[in-house]
This record gives structure tokens, C-alpha cells and sequence, in this order.
């Protein structure tokens, strides 16, 4: 028999009697594994500004042969392995953010929504019980700021049951992009597919309870006080991104002037199927990016890895995402 | 006057009372939270359950000499290259827990209670984690230096981690206890401190309960030690091993990567003998980028997981995406 360790006599008679009893190694009893992340929040001040990142999860997927319209799956897969990604294996998070302003408390955009929790096994829809481990209160938000409608984007306006996941909360959308969506001849031309379902999508998501609380909102404008809508097109037709400014500080929410960083801050010249006007999307994104870069603005990505917030350098024919360090103790 | 918001309707009569004194009428917005999320991060290795466990994060104007040998002003050119805050230096500290499924490790144990109000957070963020110290097993220093070992004790100076085996590195313990090195180190403070710190910290830690462990040995199932020499003479990284997957916990190998990996020639303040720790340095990041291995560094941003590459004449470090759903 093994040696008995320290840990086994200081069990006592009961473990000790039933291991010996059993004929098994009287160690103390393993601790479980928890098998579950942490709590997926994470906070960083603006200015006055508090933000807190709440992650909505993630979208595992086999890679799908046009994840980029103009770059080989060969390329792709370069691109990941040269990340330390899994080849052939798409991983897509998603980062809703929640800004209190000291005036308003506003949720940005609001990941795919309940029903995908049970949907996809817990991997994404997460918003809803990340924010309740985060202390927010659904009910406490003044607003929802939209930048575009896709069902990564807008789904989380509701509940698993279809009712307002934030029911006090005014939805403001860009008025360009809910007048696209909504407009019957841009439905009847689109191609079918993923851009026909998105419409289908986007009036089943802004009917009842939800268009009641639409305010649409203009590029160039505060949406709410230090809130500055910036449109940045192509991703989708009014594809809207966000200056959060409070005293000196600023930091740009560019919702998904790149999809993943790894593929498409690195290769700006990539078209994901995702965008919808490719040639446009590209525009914006190379002039985006060579803006934060010349003003050292972080940037928070809704499809940067949690907790997405980051630097951009140039780095290349591309440019490179430099995380901002986690600050355990805000 | 400012329209008035759905929101503000809702208020009734305190709304109108907040009118009277004329200010605008919004409804009290929600407090700020001001609490990070606890700063903890799983990830497997194999079968083993793995968590990142924060200590905190210290930033501090940077000390001169803190890279002995280049000049102040390169090094700080380098922090603020690193959009760390102008003068200053962010150093976090990142202690990992591994289940390995028969045993509950804990490598490295931060820097204890009462330094400061960012860090020694090790036990808070452990019971954020459900984890109670009772319940951990086997504590393993990498080194004896105090950021790592000093968070073996508890405030009141009882051990934090009542059932754990402690277990340290053979080379460090003979280094540190020797009055012989401690002697030779008189004229120098920090080597001084140093020395007074580890014979503070284990001078009634009860002798059945430290083991020294060799380099290369298996230390806890599926753990092996290996020999970094340099940081200190005992310096130990780890290899953690299951199934197919390995990564390696680099400890002090470098100091902050910002400055140090990018700049591996660059002699960090604590070094013991800094020529051997560059070499360590070297050595250990050829093999880690030969390997593609997972690193896990005390000092890098938590969650402290990446993958070390070539770049020009140092390396760089490409952190792990953060998994939501392990």
C-alpha cells in the first residue's frame, strides 16, 4: 500500500474506514472540476464614462468555404494557424458593451439573444446572465444603441419568450438602417439567401413592443450625451459605429468595421461574406483603423476576443490588435 | 426647459420635486458599479482544469535602474511604446491553480495580504472561483522571491493554505537559506530584503511541511520541473503536461513582457545573475516558439496565456482568445 499521506490521517476514522473498507488509496476526495468559465464582465473607465464588457459567448464553427469572398480557404487557414488558431474551425465571439454615462445607463447592441442560449448549448446568448453577474439590471437601462442590423446585433432585444429584454429602455437604431430594412422594394430585391433572412429577421425582431420604443438616430450626431454616432458603411447598408468621449478620454466602438481581428484587421483587404457591400466595407475599415492608429485610439470590437478592447497598430500590409491590459482592480 | 422623457413622466412626484430645483429632469441614473469582475480565467490542458487566478496589478513611476542596463529614458520609450501611462510601469501578477483531478496545485501564491489595495487579491479572486484554500492540496513556488512565495501566509501569519503540501525549489530554499549568501549580501538592499524576506516568511512554517523539489522532476502529477536559472539560482518554469496538450508556465523568465520579451537582452532590476537569466531567456523562447507551446507568464496582463513568436531581434506575444464557453 502507498504511504499514507498527511492529508489521509488528518481525514479521520469515517474517510479512512471507508476507503480502507473500499481497498482504495485513502487520499482526500479530488475537488471537482468546475468545468464552466468566470463570469464573463469585465469594466474600464472612460473619463467619468464606466464601461462594462459583457460577453454574449462565442460561434464555433466548421469554417464554411466563403467565410472570405476574395481569399482562398488555403489563405484562411494560413491566417488562423499564423494566429495560433484551430485550422478549419471559425471562432466568432461576440462583445455587447454597457456604457452608465452618470446620466443614462445604455446597453450597445445586444448579441443573439436569449433563445440562442439553449439554441447553441450555452456557447453564445449569454448576455442576459452575464449581466445579471455583473449586478446590471435589465430593467435599469434608459436605452439600446443599435449600430446595424444583423441577428448577432438585435436579437438580444428580446427574450426567450419574445417579451422586451430590457423593457424600460428606449431602442435607438441609425435612421438610415431601419429605413433600409424596413423598405418593401430593398426586401423584394435582395438576393436570397442570407441577406433575404435578415430582412425576415429584422421585422420579426422591430414589430410590436420593440418599434413602439424605435427612436432613430443620425451619423454625425450625439446619440445620447457623449455618445457620437460615426457611420461607417458596407458591413451593412447604414453599419453605424460609436465615439465614447468623456473628458480627455475617448474610445471607439466600431461594432464590426472588422469582423475577428485575427482574419480581418490583419487582412483588411479581406471581404467577409458577412459584409454587404464588400468594396465599401473595406473602405471604411482601412480608413477607420488609419485613423485609431494616428490618434492612438483604443478600439472596442464586438468580434474581438473578451475582453475586446484594444490598441491598433499598423503591422504589415494589415494591422495588429494589442490588448489592453486587464486591470484587476478598477 | 429640456422635453421631458418618457422616463422622467414615470418619476410621479419626486420628478416634479427635482424640477423645483430646476435641474434637468432625468430620473436618477443608475450608480456606477466601480467593482472589476473577479479576475479569474479556466482553460484545460488535456483533462486537467486549469484557472488563471490574479493577484492583482501594480502601476508605479518606474524606478531608475529597473532595466539596469540601458539608459531610464530607452526603457520608458519602450513602457510608453506599450501605451502603458507616461513614466510609469504596470507590473500584474498571475498565480495558476491546476485540478489535475487527484490533486488541487496552486502554483505560486502572489504577494499576501496588507501590501496594497491592487494586489493580494489571490484569496478573493480563489473563493470568487469556489475555491476554499482548504481544499488545496500542494502550494509550488517557482521561486522564493516575495510577489510569488509571500502569499503563503495570512494576515494573521497562520498558513493560508492549512492543508497544503508547500514545495520549493531545492536550488532557491539553499540559496535563500544560506548565511553564508545572506552575509555576502549585506551591502546590497535589495538582496538584503530579499534574504531577511524568505526567513521572515518561513521562519515558523513548520520544517515536515516544505518539500524541496529537483529539477526535472514530476512535482504534482502531470507538472515538471524545469530549470530556469538566472531570475534566482533556483528559478523553476514548469512543463504541464495531459493527453497531447502542453504548455509551458514560464514563472520569471521575463519580468513584463512589454519590456522583456520584446527586448530579451534587457536586464530586469531583480535578476540574480542577469547574464544566465538572458540565456535562460533565449533558450526558453526558442524552445516555446519551436513548440508553439502555450505560455503562461506571472507577469503578463491576465488572463497571462499566449504564444511567444520571433520578432526581429526579440519576441512578441500573441495572446490567447479569451474562451467564453470552456
Amino acid at each position: 500500500m502507498t504511504k499514507l499521506t498527511r492529508r489521509s490521517l488528518l481525514a479521520g476514522t469515517a474517510a479512512g474506514t471507508a476507503a480502507a473498507a473500499a481497498g482504495v488509496l485513502p487520499t482526500n476526495a479530488a475537488q471537482p472540476v468546475v468545468g464552466k468559465q468566470a463570469p464573463g464582465f469585465y469594466r474600464y473607465k472612460v473619463g467619468s464614462f464606466e464601461v462594462t464588457v459583457v460577453t454574449d459567448g462565442v460561434n464555433r464553427m466548421k469554417l464554411p468555404d466563403d467565410m472570405v469572398a476574395n481569399a482562398t480557404r488555403d489563405e484562411v487557414n494560413a491566417a488562423l494557424l499564423a494566429a495560433h488558431m484551430e485550422k478549419d474551425v471559425f471562432v466568432g465571439p461576440y462583445n455587447p458593451i454597457v456604457v452608465n454615462t452618470g446620466a443614462k445607463l445604455v446597453q450597445i447592441d445586444t448579441g443573439t439573444g436569449e433563445a440562442a442560449f439553449k439554441s447553441s448549448n450555452g456557447m453564445n446568448g449569454q448576455l442576459m446572465s452575464n449581466l445579471a453577474v455583473a449586478g446590471l439590471d435589465p430593467a435599469a437601462f434608459d436605452a439600446v444603441i443599435i449600430s446595424h442590423f444583423h441577428g448577432d446585433h438585435v436579437n438580444g432585444l428580446l427574450k426567450a419568450d419574445g417579451s422586451l429584454a430590457f423593457p424600460n429602455a428606449e431602442v435607438l437604431v441609425p435612421a438610415n438602417e431601419l429605413k433600409y430594412w424596413m423598405d418593401d422594394g430593398e426586401m423584394s430585391r435582395a438576393p436570397k439567401g442570407r441577406q433575404e433572412g435578415l430582412f425576415k429577421n429584422n421585422r420579426r425582431v422591430f414589430s410590436g413592443e420593440v418599434m413602439k420604443r424605435v427612436r432613430t438616430y443620425e451619423w454625425d450626431k450625439e446619440v445620447i450625451g457623449g455618445v457620437t454616432a460615426v457611420g461607417t458603411p458596407g458591413h451593412s447598408f447604414a453599419h453605424t459605429s460609436h465615439v465614447l468621449s468623456s473628458g480627455n478620454a475617448k474610445v471607439f466602438v466600431q461594432a464590426d468595421v472588422t469582423h475577428v481581428p485575427f482574419l480581418f484587421a490583419r487582412n483588411p483587404g479581406w471581404h467577409a461574406f458577412y459584409d454587404q457591400i464588400p468594396a465599401q466595407a473595406e473602405q471604411t475599415r482601412r480608413k477607420i483603423y488609419d485613423m485609431l492608429v494616428a490618434e492612438k485610439m483604443p478600439v472596442q470590437g464586438f468580434h474581438y476576443p473578451f475582453p475586446a478592447h484594444a490598441y491598433v497598430e499598423k503591422r504589415g500590409n494589415g494591422y495588429q490588435e494589442i490588448a489592453v491590459p486587464w486591470n484587476p482592480a478598477i | 426647459m429640456t422635453t421631458l422623457s418618457r422616463r422622467t413622466m414615470l418619476l410621479g412626484a419626486a420628478g416634479a420635486a427635482v424640477l423645483a430645483v430646476d435641474t434637468v429632469p432625468a430620473r436618477a441614473a443608475a450608480p456606477a458599479n466601480g467593482k472589476q469582475a473577479p479576475s479569474i480565467y479556466r482553460y484545460k490542458i488535456g483533462s486537467l482544469e486549469c484557472t488563471s487566478v490574479s493577484d492583482g496589478a501594480r502601476t508605479f513611476p518606474m524606478p531608475d535602474g529597473f532595466v539596469r542596463n540601458v539608459p531610464k529614458e530607452q526603457a520608458l520609450a519602450a513602457a510608453e511604446a506599450a501605451y502603458m501611462p507616461k513614466g510609469m510601469i504596470t507590473v500584474p501578477f498571475n498565480p495558476q491553480l491546476i485540478n489535475t483531478g487527484s490533486k488541487l496545485v496552486l502554483i505560486d501564491c502572489g504577494i499576501g495580504p496588507g501590501v496594497g489595495p491592487t494586489v493580494g487579491l489571490l484569496m478573493a479572486h480563489l473563493a470568487a472561483a469556489g475555491v476554499d484554500a482548504k481544499s488545496v492540496d500542494m502550494v509550488i513556488m517557482s521561486h522564493l522571491h516575495p510577489d510569488h512565495t509571500n502569499g503563503i501566509k495570512a494576515a494573521d501569519g497562520s498558513l493560508a493554505f492549512p492543508n497544503a503540501e508547500i514545495k520549493v525549489p531545492a536550488p532557491d530554499w539553499a540559496f535563500w537559506m544560506s548565511d553564508e549568501n545572506a552575509a555576502k549580501a549585506e551591502g546590497n538592499k535589495m538582496m538584503k530584503d530579499y534574504f531577511a524576506n524568505v526567513r521572515r516568511v518561513y521562519s515558523d512554517v513548520p520544517a515536515d511541511r516544505v518539500t524541496r523539489y529537483e529539477w526535472g522532476q514530476e512535482v504534482a502529477p502531470g507538472i515538471t520541473a524545469i530549470g530556469a536559472s538566472g531570475h534566482t539560482p533556483g528559478h523553476t518554469a514548469f512543463a504541464v503536461t495531459s493527453g497531447s496538450s502542453r504548455m509551458l508556465i514560464q514563472s520569471d523568465v521575463t519580468n513584463i513582457p512589454e519590456l522583456f520579451l520584446r527586448n530579451p537582452d534587457w536586464h530586469v532590476a531583480f535578476d540574480v545573475d542577469p547574464q544566465q537569466a538572458q540565456q535562460t531567456r533565449h533558450k526558453f523562447y526558442d524552445m516555446a516558439a519551436a513548440e508553439k507551446a502555450m505560455v503562461v507568464g506571472f507577469h503578463f496582463a491576465f488572463p497571462a496565456l499566449g504564444y511567444v513568436e520571433k520578432d526581429g531581434a526579440g519576441y512578441r506575444l500573441i495572446p490567447t482568445a479569451w474562451n467564453p464557453a470552456i
